[in-house]
């Protein structure tokens, strides 16, 4: 059974359409994480499953059962959202403790689940602060500590690391991914930032205006993403993705000429090819102008232009020099690198192969 | 001219200015200990032998000075209690739900504050009459409230627009009921949006006078309808009740805003200026 099924559902907020007909399964016990640039609909998506928005249409199931018109209180989510919303007139022990005390549990039971999730996000020093007394990461902190106090079977993280620095959201990021093995439930995250996303989930849904783009394995969506836009939204540096005419089974993008799948007969395509697909310093390939140079300490990325096109490549830097602005670099790409997306679709067509062998 | 002496300059007109508002509140209270003639005597006497003869003839041998000041008392703080309680919910409502022509209302609100009393003592004076309402307590505190609750709205309504819709929806989604987020979650953040609220109103309907005189009655009197039927009782103006009564009568106002004065400060910036209280 799935842990959350979302079937048709849409929403719209002043005649906007916010979500269109999405349908999602999410399998139990998995992260999965909601990947989108902002306004695409996560949040909604989100507020929708815990009950803070009604649906305009579709239903949604928790683990089978139809909650699409359940008050929040009925749906038992355990909800960190994207503000931390940590009540100031609290200490951080209530806060945390707070989920319990609603559902009047015992005062034993809450001290001790409390404890636990506090050394677990370690944050037990502290439980007597009060919020204003806390940096950005330790209330990030309390808060995932209080939405994963419930007991319950879905917990939905709505981009809690959104605005850390980014050393603090790797560790916590590796905390929660610890906390969901140690958890076994369901754990639905939403995001912008693909790292976060390729870091974290077990699969990935790609949502962009208010429609899923794709729903696949966080590793398969990466090397082989079935839309375009998957493509675009999941990775880091951007894909190449390249408009191109067609001419008799082949295309030709920076100088290379690729042939296309068979049973491609489309005028123009879409090529994407991944950045560290872009291999720069070979001695066979076609010559580039470099436009930027991005020293990220471990890893190169360059801007070239090659015949007209744009092309980013990303590599190791260790051993290398970063080349000079302006100066000339070999380019070179493999054909079964070069994806082939419909130019109206944007789906997944096939990969290229070379040219000679037509 | 260097910054330490400004500083000092101002401070000096600081002084000087708080010294001259403050003179006939000092007045009126060295006139309290003062007998009649040293009260009335030209030049006015700074030093004289102080004498509570004023106090005691208040407390003993007004007979219905007790009755205003418990009037006063009760009447102000449960009416402005009611008012503030109802004003927050008012104000929630406003703050949280949104009603259509939430603009409008607001200001429809605050427009029966623009509205002299004069111009509706006449017909409330008709209406107390007719429902049997005159010379009532739970009349009187329920005009002052009504009186009250515009105002406190407006204050709240700042306040509460300040505190986040997320604290609420945390509070829903682990389960709390509207009431529970309303007095547990939204309440304890703008305690001082409350005072404020309570402070304001308070001065005002301590103060009234003309309601007070019209369709209260002999048992619902006040101190200022006390100050102003007794000021001439004796013939000509009674400078002994008047100022051993006004001395009285300013403490509790005066304590009060002493020790609540930062949320006076705060609620004057009706909560968009929240700082640390």
């Amino acid at each position: 059974m799935h842990a959350v099924e979302f079937l048709s559902v849409s929403k719209a907020f002043r005649g906007k359409t916010a979500l269109d007909q999405v349908t999602l399964s999410v399998g139990e016990g998995s992260f999965t994480v909601v990947c989108g640039p902002p306004k695409a609909g996560k949040s909604v998506l989100f507020r929708l499953l815990v009950g803070l928005e009604q649906t305009d249409g579709g239903q949604i199931l928790l683990a089978g059962r139809d909650i699409t018109h359940a008050p929040p209180s009925e749906r038992n989510i355990g909800y960190v959202p994207q503000s931390f919303a940590l009540y100031p007139h609290m200490s951080v022990y209530d806060n945390i403790a707070y989920p319990l005390n609603l559902s009047g549990a015992p005062r034993e039971e809450i001290a001790r689940k409390v404890d636990a999730t506090a050394g677990m996000l370690s944050i037990t020093h502290l439980m007597k602060k009060t919020p204003d007394q806390l940096s950005g990461g330790e209330k990030q902190r309390v808060a995932v500590a209080r939405g994963l106090m419930k007991d319950a079977k879905v917990f939905v993280l709505d981009d809690p690391l959104v605005g850390l620095d980014y050393k603090l959201r790797e560790r916590l990021m590796d905390e929660l991914k610890q906390l969901c093995e140690e958890l076994k439930t369901t754990f639905l995250y939403a995001t912008s930032d693909s790292l976060e996303a390729l870091t974290l989930a077990q699969s990935i849904v790609v949502l962009e205006k208010g429609r899923i783009v794709e729903h696949a394995p966080a590793i398969d969506l990466y090397l082989q993403p079935q839309h375009v836009r998957s493509l675009d939204i999941v990775g880091f540096p951007r894909a190449n993705i390249v408009d191109v005419p067609t001419r008799s089974g082949t295309v030709s993008v920076a100088g290379f000429a690729f042939r296309l799948p068979q049973d491609v007969k489309a005028p123009a395509v879409i090529l994407g090819i991944r950045p560290e697909h872009v291999t720069v310093g070979r001695t066979e390939g076609r010559s580039g102008r470099v436009a930027i140079v991005e020293h990220l300490g471990s890893e190169i990325v360059l801007y070239a232009d090659c015949d007209g096109t744009q092309l980013t490549s990303a590599y190791p830097a260790s051993n290398v020099t970063a080349p000079a602005i302006d100066s000339t670099v070999t380019v070179s790409l493999r054909p079964e690198d070069v994806m082939v997306f419909d130019r109206d679709t944007g789906r997944f067509l096939g990969r290229c192969t070379p040219a000679a062998q037509a | 001219m260097s910054e330490t002496l400004r500083a000092r300059l101002y401070h000096v007109v600081l002084w000087i200015v708080s010294l001259i508002f403050f003179s006939p509140v000092a007045w009126i209270i060295l006139s309290s200990f003062k007998t009649r003639s040293d009260i009335l005597a030209t030049p006015p006497k700074l030093i004289f032998t102080p004498t509570l003869d004023n106090y005691v003839d208040l407390f003993v041998n007004n007979r219905g000075f007790l009755l205003q000041l418990g009037n006063s008392i009760i009447l102000s703080v449960t009416a402005v209690v009611i008012a503030v309680f109802v004003s927050f919910l008012a104000a929630f409502c406003f703050s949280r739900f949104k009603p259509k022509g939430t603009d409008f209302l607001m200001f429809l609100l605050l427009s029966i504050r623009m509205l002299p009393g004069p111009a509706v003592i006449l017909p409330v004076y008709l209406m107390y009459v007719a429902f049997g309402w005159k010379d009532n307590h739970l009349a009187m505190i329920l005009f002052y409230a009504m009186f009250s609750i515009p105002f406190s709205v407006w204050i709240l309504k700042g306040f509460l627009d300040g505190v986040s819709t997320r604290f609420d929806e945390t509070g829903r989604v682990n389960g709390g009921s509207w009431l529970h987020i309303i007095f547990r979650v939204v309440l304890p953040q703008v305690k001082p949006g409350l005072i404020a609220a309570f402070i304001f109103n308070i001065i005002f309907v301590w103060n009234e006078f003309l309601f007070n005189f019209i369709i209260g009655g002999v048992s619902t009197q006040n101190i200022p309808y006390a100050l102003a039927v007794g000021a001439y009782s004796d013939g000509g103006l009674n400078w002994t009740f008047i100022s051993a009564l006004t001395s009285i009568y300013i403490l509790p106002p005066v304590l009060f805003i002493y020790f609540f004065q930062k949320y006076l400060l705060v609620g004057m910036t009706f909560g968009t200026v929240r700082g640390e209280v």
